[in-house]
């Protein structure tokens, strides 16, 4: 692409002075708001370089006169002191930070840390939506790109069509998201929904596009039938059968009770019901405190009678002989919640090997856990995370099939692995079927992410004392392709572990100083400074920042619901792609 | 080097430069200066009657101001040396009716009468026998507005002969010129100077023609200044033997004295620095007469005015310069008086007043006034405000020629001349 700097955007003025923090523009226009950002052209050497400055602050100042306070003196003094032409000398001293710039070079946009300065002089550009945005798409491709949707780059109070995505290939590093109530988490959390539905749609007919697979907690019961007026339900019932076939499966929608569901979620809907022996001790370790008595108890019963260990503990009824006097009863008053709990269930049909099948096929599954209380939501997500993380962890230990189902029969309660043993061949297998096929390697498969929403109460530092399935996700998810994305309202509170391993936050408008600045410190990129900008952040404003991106992205995550409804055609593919053959025809 | 200066020694030795200054020559100005007193006092000095801050004029007016800068080292490739000249020209407008003193009239209106603002140009010469003097005339000829040499020349004569030479004619057969007549035909050989021209003089020379350029531009132009207020002094350097001034730029600014004439416009040169003698003691003197806060204005007559010249300046030949009439004035109490020239041929008929000195000084109220009015901007408060800003829009600063150091490497890099010298001599030491 050609550059033309006319083109670019408004001409806003020229750079007077300048350096990493501060710009001096010369030009008259003095409306210009806290968050805006401006290109400057640089053109030395016979390399065009655009600089981005992003707007932190104002203040007005008088161009060549260095000593304003000798100046107000002569003011008061001389009585008939005047000053010509002021208005027009008035300059306009812009705080801010250079984020960067963009280059091209071999026909590419690369985008460079600041460590470089624009020319005195050079023009300073103000990108304007319906002009700017095709030039600023490509010169920010490089900090843009990627599959999953987030919203669309802001500039001051309007954002521009250039839109800001993720690249599938960090979400197992894990993103955050954080911002204060109402700040548009849940409206986020849907777009993102959506934004990886989409991804799966277009993996369908480009194989070179990732498969998402997304197990999304749902605390409020909002995704599917969403904040406003429409929801995740909305996509599910705008697509044609096939696609709807192919992309979401046979369900999407998990829940306690499908009876309190409405109808037509229903339709889409399963309960969640996991048996007790696919629940392992270690699950239960990572969710509560036991005793080191408790716990090796526990370890004994289960070492006798293998994946039923639950069930034994449960009907006994004393303290078997060599056990300290009170561990029993202890142990059990623990379980209790399992044996009222309508999803933890002795008998029945788990809803865990329909979450594995979708989890290695690329679908999205909502899970409303509104019904649900915490100790069963941390429970429930732990115990598909650690069994998703075995599965891959098996397959990720082994050469071929013979090999992966030996390791997952050791990681697995073996009945749940006897039911799925079949499914996870065919989907790991690189070809055949025999116990000498190759296998594939785990970033080859759907990204797993795994949503922590209310992450406070789970992720937080006191119940992540011991070995924690999270924090073991957080270090080695990577390797199995498996992410969290972890929901909150607050930075402050949660685990080092998990923070220090995130490369991807959405940082959105937050509660108070302290969250600000524990978002500031969080960030993968330098952010010092834009304090004064996340104090004056409306609903849906973002900054992200990537380890992987050199510019903090400032973005206004649309309305679901618009988005919706600029796409709702889109999810009846076959026909639209007719018409458009038609026309190339 | 600066142990030497730290050490008494060296004290001793400026203690005695200062004590003889004063010994011999504060002393003798002394005496000189006891002369003048009364008359200054009585006749010269006045003050300015300021007008209101508020004040409304019956007619707003527009002051024009140029101001040039450059610099004499851009470059130097081998023995080429590449100038750098700047100039700026800046119009105001009273508009006391809107109360916005000393508007600066539309960028765009200027540009369109004088072309772009501020100007830069450059000029260059080696160190070939010749070279500097014809590179010279050759960028004075671009740079100045009027081409016909015989018309560059002959406003000197008139003005200089009281009008008995009036014509190229005259000039032929008058006796003292006739014989250079052929040496007025070209700029190079109004290049009369005697003295080697040095880079410093080339440059100056350049400069100055640079900002007559200018002042001509404004005052054939549409925009019609009341005043044209030029920086520096009107002096004119005659040549010792021929009597006409030794460069093209004296010419030249007789050429631009007799536009403004023409035009009904005032030129007057300010100068913040110059040389007049005791002008500590004149502005003594108006602060005992008139108070500390006073403004004031002080004429410094020559020969040939009434009452004759003063001795304080009797022996300084340049004082006051050929054609010219010098005032002395302050309109602030923080500034050194400054001073300020006027066409003396303007002001004869224009201020002078044969045999009336009460009229006289009537006249010299009214443009003193007019001069404090435009001189009130917190910025440079007791300087005309137009000069400030013609200063600091055409000033090549330290920034700036770094920056056109670079683009100059640039230059010669893309050119293939990266071999040249391009910078600065060395730098490292200056011996
Ligand atoms: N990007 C956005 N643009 C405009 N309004 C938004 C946006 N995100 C959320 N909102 C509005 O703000 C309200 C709260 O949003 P929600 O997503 O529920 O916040 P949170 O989950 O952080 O509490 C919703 O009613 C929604 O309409
Ligand atoms: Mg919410």
């Amino acid at each position: 692409m050609t550059l033309n700097k006319d083109e670019l955007g408004e001409h806003y003025g020229k750079v007077g002075v300048g350096n990493q923090n501060m710009l001096g523009i010369m030009g008259n226009n003095r409306d210009v708001s806290v968050g805006e950002i401006f290109m400057i052209y640089s053109c030395r050497d016979g390399h065009e370089r655009i600089f981005f400055f992003r707007v932190l602050g104002l203040q007005n100042y008088i161009r060549q006169v260095d000593d304003l306070s000798r100046i107000a003196g002569t003011m008061m003094v001389e009585s008939d002191a005047y000053l010509s032409g002021i208005e027009r000398n008035m300059l306009l001293s812009v705080d801010g930070k250079m984020l960067g710039y963009a280059e091209e070079r071999e026909g590419e946009w690369k985008f460079h840390s600041p460590r470089r300065l624009p020319d005195h002089l050079a023009d300073v550009i103000r990108p304007v939506r319906g002009q700017s945005d095709p030039y600023v798409r490509e010169m920010l491709k490089s900090q843009t790109d990627g599959e999953v949707y987030i919203g669309d780059l802001q500039i001051g109070e309007e954002s521009l069509d250039v839109p800001v995505t993720i690249p599938a290939k960090f979400l197992p590093m894990h993103v955050g998201i954080f911002g204060s109530t109402g700040s548009g988490k849940s409206n986020l959390m849907m777009v993102l929904v959506k934004a990886m539905i989409d991804t799966n749609m277009k993996a369908q007919k480009d194989p070179d596009v990732p498969k998402i697979s997304a197990f999304c907690i749902d605390p409020h019961d909002e995704f599917a039938l969403g904040v406003d007026k429409y929801g995740i339900q909305d996509i599910v019932e705008a697509m044609d059968a096939g696609t709807r076939k192919t992309v979401l499966g046979d369900f999407y929608y998990l829940t306690t009770h499908l009876a309190a569901t409405q109808r037509e979620v229903r339709r889409y809907g399963k309960e969640i019901r996991i048996l007790w022996n696919e629940i392992t001790p270690r699950d239960l370790f990572s969710i509560m405190d036991f005793t080191s008595q408790m716990a090796s108890f526990i370890e004994a019963v289960r070492g006798q009678h293998g994946e039923n260990w639950i069930s034994e503990i449960v009907n006994m009824s004393e303290d078997p002989d060599g056990t300290p006097a009170g561990t029993l009863r202890g142990v059990q008053r623990r379980l209790r919640f399992l044996t009222r709990s309508p999803i933890f269930v002795e008998s029945g049909t788990s809803v865990l090997d329909d979450i594995f099948e979708a989890m290695e096929t690329g679908r999205i599954l909502v899970v409303n856990t509104s019904l649900m209380s915490n100790r069963e939501q941390f429970l429930l997500t732990t115990i598909a995370t650690r069994t998703l993380s075995d599965l891959r962890r098996a397959l990720k230990s082994s050469g071929n099939l013979g090999d992966f189902e030996r390791q997952a029969k050791l990681r697995l309660p073996p009945s749940f692995f006897s039911r799925v043993r079949a499914k996870a061949r065919t989907f790991y297998s690189k070809s055949g079927n025999d116990d000498q096929s190759p296998v594939k390697d785990p970033r080859n498969l759907p990204v797993i992410q795994i949503t922590v929403e209310e992450a406070p109460s789970i992720l937080n530092p006191d119940l992540m004392r011991g070995e924690s399935v999270f924090k073991d996700i957080s270090r080695q998810g990577r390797k199995f392709n498996i992410g969290l994305l972890v929901v909150s309202q607050q930075v402050s509170v949660l685990d080092n572990v998990i923070l220090s391993q995130m490369n991807t936050e959405i940082n959105l408008r937050l509660g108070n100083e302290r969250e600000i600045r524990a978002c500031i410190e969080n960030a993968s990129v330098n952010i010092t400074g834009f304090e004064n900008e996340f104090r004056v952040m409306s609903r849906g404003e973002a900054i992200v920042t990537a380890s992987y991106r050199e510019l903090p992205l400032p973005v206004k995550i649309p309305l679901y619901d618009k988005v919706f409804e600029r796409d709702k055609a889109s999810y009846k593919a076959t026909r639209t792609k007719k018409k458009q053959e038609k026309h190339v025809i | 080097m600066l142990e030497k200066i730290l050490t008494k020694g060296f004290r001793r030795i400026l203690e005695a430069t200062f004590n003889d200054i004063k010994n011999q020559q504060d002393r003798r100005d002394e005496e000189e200066f006891a002369k003048d007193e009364i008359r200054i006092k009585e006749e010269l000095l006045d003050t300015v009657d300021p007008y209101s801050s508020d004040v409304v004029l019956d007619e707003d007016f527009v002051v024009a101001a140029v101001d040039g800068s450059g610099n004499s080292n851009l470059v130097t490739l081998d023995d080429i040396r590449v100038h750098l000249l700047s100039s700026s020209t800046i119009l105001l407008n009273t508009n006391s009716t809107n109360g916005q003193y000393f508007e600066p009239l539309e960028r765009e209106k200027i540009e369109a009468e004088l072309g772009e603002q501020p100007y830069l140009d450059s000029h260059w010469h080696s160190g070939v026998r010749g070279d500097a003097q014809e590179k010279l005339a050759q960028s004075l000829e671009n740079i100045y507005p009027l081409k016909d040499v015989a018309e560059i020349v002959m406003p000197f004569f008139r003005d200089f002969t009281n009008g008995s030479i009036n014509s190229t004619s005259d000039l032929g057969k008058s006796i003292e010129y006739g014989k250079y007549v052929k040496d007025l035909k070209e700029v190079k050989k109004l290049i009369s100077r005697q003295q080697l021209l040095t880079n410093p003089i080339v440059h100056d020379e350049l400069r100055t023609v640079t900002e007559l350029a200018a002042a001509r531009k404004v005052l054939e132009s549409n925009l019609n200044p009341k005043y044209l207020l030029i920086d520096g002094a009107l002096s004119v350097f005659l040549h010792f033997i021929r009597k006409y001034p030794s460069m093209p730029s004296g010419f030249m600014l007789r050429d631009v004295c007799t536009i403004a004439r023409k035009k009904g416009v005032t030129v007057a040169a300010v100068s913040k620095n110059h040389t007049i003698p005791f002008a500590h003691r004149i502005a003594k003197m108006a602060r005992d007469n008139f108070g500390d806060h006073s403004k004031w204005f002080c004429q410094l007559p020559s020969a040939e005015d009434p009452g004759g010249g003063l001795h304080i300046y009797e022996d300084r030949t340049y004082i006051p310069p050929t054609l010219a009439v010098p005032y002395l004035f302050s309109f602030s109490r923080d500034n050194r008086p400054s001073r300020v020239d006027f066409d003396r041929i303007w002001w004869k008929d224009k201020i002078l007043v044969h045999g009336d000195s009460q009229a006289t000084r009537e006249n010299e109220k009214a443009l003193f006034r007019d001069l404090e009015f435009m001189s009130r901007d917190a910025r440079w408060y007791g300087y005309p405000v137009a000069l400030g800003l013609a200063h600091i829009t055409c000033k090549l600063s330290y920034e700036d020629m770094r920056l056109a150091k670079e683009i100059v490497d640039d230059i010669l890099r893309a050119m293939n001349q990266e071999g040249r010298k391009a910078s600065a001599l060395r730098e490292d030491y200056n011996l």
